[in-house]
């Protein structure tokens, strides 16, 4: 609920009546998920699309609805009878001669009037030429190459991995009922995860305005209603640091004393229903479970590729250093000092109490919370970042899930033995996918026909390193491919690809929820996804 | 490029299905060994199914240009639903000029113009409209819904209508649902699979917030809004229905709700928050929409089943999109004690002491049962029937009976509600 209410305040343009403007009604569904500022990424996105096969379209098509900022279609092919048959953003038969960058792009922007579009007749090679040419391609946002020749995407690839500020690549490659796609990126940063797991409440280490005031209370003279409303967050605090005083200093540790601990707490009780003393006991395992910095956090602390201020580091952090990285430093040093902890999380869960009460222990939450930001906010001074407010804000109350992946340029796997020896693969399944669709982009470039079963496997042979074996799935993945039709563009294979390839796409666009790590594959005849780790 | 030759009665032109001819002109080697290559199942596609789609929502946009698309060419679709700004975001079918339409009407027209020769036959209206004789007409019924009731519906009258003598009385139901980044997708065989009353307890619990908190002690922003929903619009606008779709109700929630939270020190009551607590709004955006109507749910499904082309799913598929891509695939079992296709009654253990209202609460608020306002009848009596008013003031006085007068050890108890198209038989036990 804490993250409705964080998006709330900032997506609701208020008008005199309280009723939102035009534009946040008709996005409320999305904004719901990825707040205003998800939906300013997206604006500011500018996507292009080689080619307008089914599957591009399908996939533009998710990207224009949510509001992408602008899209170009390059594509210099004319409507083919078979384009007319199975793409939706073409007017059947209508459409057949006609420029078809063009033809996609009308009806793709017919979908929403606040999108940015262009059709481009040129072709991919030619803009590769030119330094013009190459210049003008690096100046999207992100591209997506659906089944794009193999020697034009290699070449592609490359020259978008030689520069990390360069636009992010999805390559998208699809055969009948098989598919697969890829972010080719060299590093993505994430603050707003949207992790489900929740922040500490540091009952365990109470900061002192919260003990003092959960000492204060007297629960013996307290009046019987109040005492059924008292906070658990109190309740526990107090019982916690009763108990230490009996026991050196120390929280519960065995289980016969976690034991004796959660029927302390239901003894103070005064009448067998006051539910505030059962949530007590329930959440009694906060006393005991040391918050600490969460191990995925403490690694990235140590990631050797991460700008740091810290006297070995491997790569320096300086004012030019991306604000993420200031803010990361800036959480390793807060976490140096006493009591080792990350920033106080300022939002609570609902918890049985009174009004007042509830109000009073979120204000202490609140006061705490903006003072530890505040001391973020002086550390990232230090070392000479520059960090907006709202930013500040937004790390701190994600401190326990932000997140730094880092990728690889596309084609590595198949050029590397020791990459394919060691991709992740337990059900052989995703590499049996993934070979059998770089066999077949090979086996078209280098014109080889007829295409049969056994020239597929032959060239998937030569892809993998010496003395590898083809996986336990490949006979029914190559069949199925041969047979399937290497060149089906699917309606539902096309509609499939372009649901997921757009999740993908706006995730790494709003760097909002987690894009996949590695080649995600799909089999559509068993209704399966699965990923390639590579 | 020369002008391309359109076949009058079909509308198709040379070429146009070379794609998907391609899975269909030969049998590969995971195909169903019932799968004709051929003319045959392109006739069947293309000549001779009919299909059902119900929703004409994010999902029944998507599910409908599939169909279309794939080659289907007879198309019903029912909505109930007009066309709200909201769905612009993802119901690609429909534009701003279309606000205020019927949505079934308004999808099937477009599908028309867009892919020539295929023929949607819409029905703004209910599903419990239609009749058996109406549904027995379908090769294939695809939902995209988002209400349970609705599903709940379709799903028994599916299962009902199944007469093992005719086997063309079995309509295979296929059903998708999305959230968010997630979403999830079964194929339902009536009377052969787990049908949808039998995953009822799949479904995650509504939050209800407990009217005492609502009342007296508010700590949230939702406590504030459902006591302006809940309590104070009954009080104040006395019969007048609340419609959550006219912006006057909501400014007026969102009022009484601010004055509340105010009053009360309580921040974050927003226009949007009171909108997404009173409407029960689920977020949706149209890329889940389309994995889910393009690989389970929906039209892969209804390809593979229609042609048997391929195995189709077993028979339950989810999806998660927010950390990465998570999919799962499962085979959901068939509930003995399900009121609609298990016939077993369901075993009930409850106290002696145990009112007829206490009894009504306790099946109102379990997860596998669900039922609003059930009615209870014993083979020989009636025990408390919610309507018509002259029953529901002479079997009132049992509600504070208890239920071990009414009825022995090991008896049968029948529950109804005009929310459901079944009834559900319990027997009970006393601890």
């Amino acid at each position: 609920m804490t993250d409705v209410q964080d998006i709330e305040a900032v997506t609701t343009q208020v008008k005199i009546d309280g009723q939102p403007d035009q534009k946040t009604r008709k996005y409320d569904r999305q904004l719901r998920l990825w707040a205003a500022s998800g939906q300013s990424a997206l604006e500011n996105a500018r996507i292009l699309a080689i080619s307008a096969t089914a599957t591009s379209t399908s996939i533009l098509k998710n990207l224009v609805l949510p509001g992408i900022g602008h899209f170009t279609i390059l594509d210099p092919q004319q409507v083919t009878p078979q384009d007319a048959g199975n793409n939706f953003f073409l007017e059947g038969q209508n459409s057949i001669g006609k420029s078809r960058a063009k033809e996609a792009t009308r009806l793709l922007a017919e979908l929403n009037e606040d999108v940015n579009s262009a059709a481009d007749e040129r072709s991919l090679e030619e803009i590769l030429e030119s330094e013009t040419g190459r210049e003008w391609i690096k100046e999207f946002t992100l591209i997506i190459a659906h089944n794009l020749e193999k020697g034009l995407l290699d070449r592609l690839a490359k020259l978008l991995w030689e520069d990390a500020k360069s636009p992010t690549l999805v390559v998208v490659r699809s055969a009948g009922f098989l598919a697969e796609f890829y972010i080719q990126f060299h590093e993505h940063t994430i603050i707003d995860s949207h992790s489900d797991s929740t922040p500490s409440l540091r009952i365990d280490k109470p900061f002192p305005a919260l003990l003092d005031y959960a000492l204060s209370l007297d629960f013996d003279k307290m009046d019987p209603t109040d005492h059924g409303h008292v906070p658990y967050v109190y309740i526990l605090v107090r019982a916690l640091e009763e108990w230490k005083k009996t026991h050196d200093g120390k929280p519960p540790q065995a289980y016969s004393d976690k034991k004796a601990f959660k029927a302390s707490i239901l003894s103070k009780k005064f009448k067998q229903d006051e539910e505030n003393f059962d949530e007590a006991e329930a959440q009694a395992y906060r006393t005991w479970s040391v918050t600490g910095v969460p191990s995925e956090i403490q690694a990235l602390f140590k990631d050797p590729l991460s700008p740091s201020s810290a006297a070995n580091a491997a790569t320096p952090l300086t004012p030019d250093s991306p604000p993420f990285f200031h803010l990361l430093d800036a959480l390793r040093r807060f976490t140096e000092k006493e009591p080792f902890v990350l920033p106080l999380t300022s939002t609570l869960p609902d918890m049985k109490a009174n009004t007042e009460s509830y109000i009073h222990l979120q204000k202490l939450y609140k006061k705490r919370s903006e003072e530890e930001r505040d001391v973020i906010r002086e550390l990232v001074k230090e070392t000479g970042g520059e960090v907006d407010d709202a930013t500040l804000d937004l790390f701190v109350r994600n401190a326990h899930a932000v997140k730094v992946m880092r990728g690889k340029r596309w084609g590595v796997l198949d050029e590397s033995e020791e990459a394919l020896g060691n991709a992740v693969d337990p059900s052989g399944k995703p590499l049996s996918i993934h070979l059998a669709l770089s066999a077949l982009s090979e086996i078209t470039a280098k014109q080889i026909s007829p295409l049969t079963v056994e020239a597929v496997t032959k060239e998937a042979q030569t892809i993998l390193p010496k003395g590898k074996e083809l996986p336990e799935d490949w006979d029914n993945i190559v069949g199925e491919m041969h047979v399937f039709s290497p060149t089906a563009d699917l309606p539902n294979t096309a509609a499939f690809l372009g649901g997921m390839v757009a999740q993908e796409v706006i995730k790494m666009i709003t760097r909002q929820y987690i894009p996949i790590d590695g080649y995600c594959t799909a089999d559509l005849i068993e209704t399966w996804t699965g990923i390639l780790l590579a | 490029m020369s002008q391309t030759t359109v076949d009058a009665t079909s509308g198709d032109w040379e070429g146009r299905y070379d794609h998907i001819d391609q899975v269909l002109n030969t049998a590969g080697p995971r195909t169903d060994p019932g799968f004709l290559a051929g003319d045959g199942v392109k006739d069947f596609l293309r000549n001779q199914a009919k299909i059902l789609v119900i929703g004409a929502g994010g999902l029944g946009c998507e599910i409908l240009a599939n169909l279309a698309l794939t080659g289907f060419k007879d198309i019903h679709v029912i909505d109930m639903d007009t066309i709200d700004i909201s769905n612009l975001n993802r119901q690609f079918l429909f534009r701003p000029k279309d606000v205020g339409k019927p949505k079934a009407t308004c999808a099937a027209e477009f599908i028309m113009n867009r892919v020539p020769g295929v023929k949607v036959t819409p029905y703004f209206g209910k599903i419990q409209d239609k009749d058996e004789e109406y549904y027995m007409q379908f090769n294939l019924v695809i939902c995209g819904l988002d209400s349970v009731e609705a599903r709940r519906w379709m799903s028994a009258t599916l299962v009902n209508m199944v007469d093992p003598e005719n086997p063309e009385s079995l309509k295979p139901l296929i059903d998708g649902g999305t959230e968010g980044f997630k979403g999830q997708a079964r194929v339902i065989l009536p009377s052969i699979t787990s049908c949808y009353e039998c995953s009822l307890d799949m479904l995650n619990k509504p939050t209800a917030f407990p009217i005492c908190t609502i009342a007296n002690t508010p700590r949230l922003p939702e406590h504030c809004i459902e006591w302006a929903s809940v309590l104070e619009w009954p009080k104040v606008q006395g019969d007048k229905k609340l419609d959550t779709d006219d912006p006057e109700h909501i400014g007026w929630l969102y009022q009484v709700a601010s004055a509340r939270a105010k009053e009360f020190k309580i921040e974050g009551v927003t226009w949007s928050l009171t909108q997404g607590v009173v409407k029960n709004i689920i977020p949706a955006i149209a890329s889940t929409n389309a994995i889910i109507a393009g690989m389970s749910a929906c039209c892969n499904e209804a390809f593979k089943i229609a042609t048997s082309s391929a195995a189709y799913l077993n028979n339950y598929f989810m999806l998660i999109g927010t950390e990465g891509v998570y999919s799962y695939t499962f085979e959901h079992e068939k509930r003995d004690d399900c009121p609609v296709c298990g016939g077993e009654s369901l075993d009930l253990t409850i106290s002696k002491d145990l009112t007829v209202e206490q009894i009504i609460e306790l099946l109102v608020e379990r997860q596998d049962i669900q039922i609003k306002k059930p009615s209870l009848a014993t083979p020989t009596s009636q025990i408390y029937l919610q309507a018509p008013p002259q029953l529901e003031q002479a079997t009132r006085p049992n509600l504070s009976k208890k239920v071990s007068e009414l009825v022995a050890e090991d008896g049968e108890v029948t529950v109804t509600s005009t929310s459901l198209p079944f009834s559900l038989s319990l027997r009970i036990h006393y601890n």
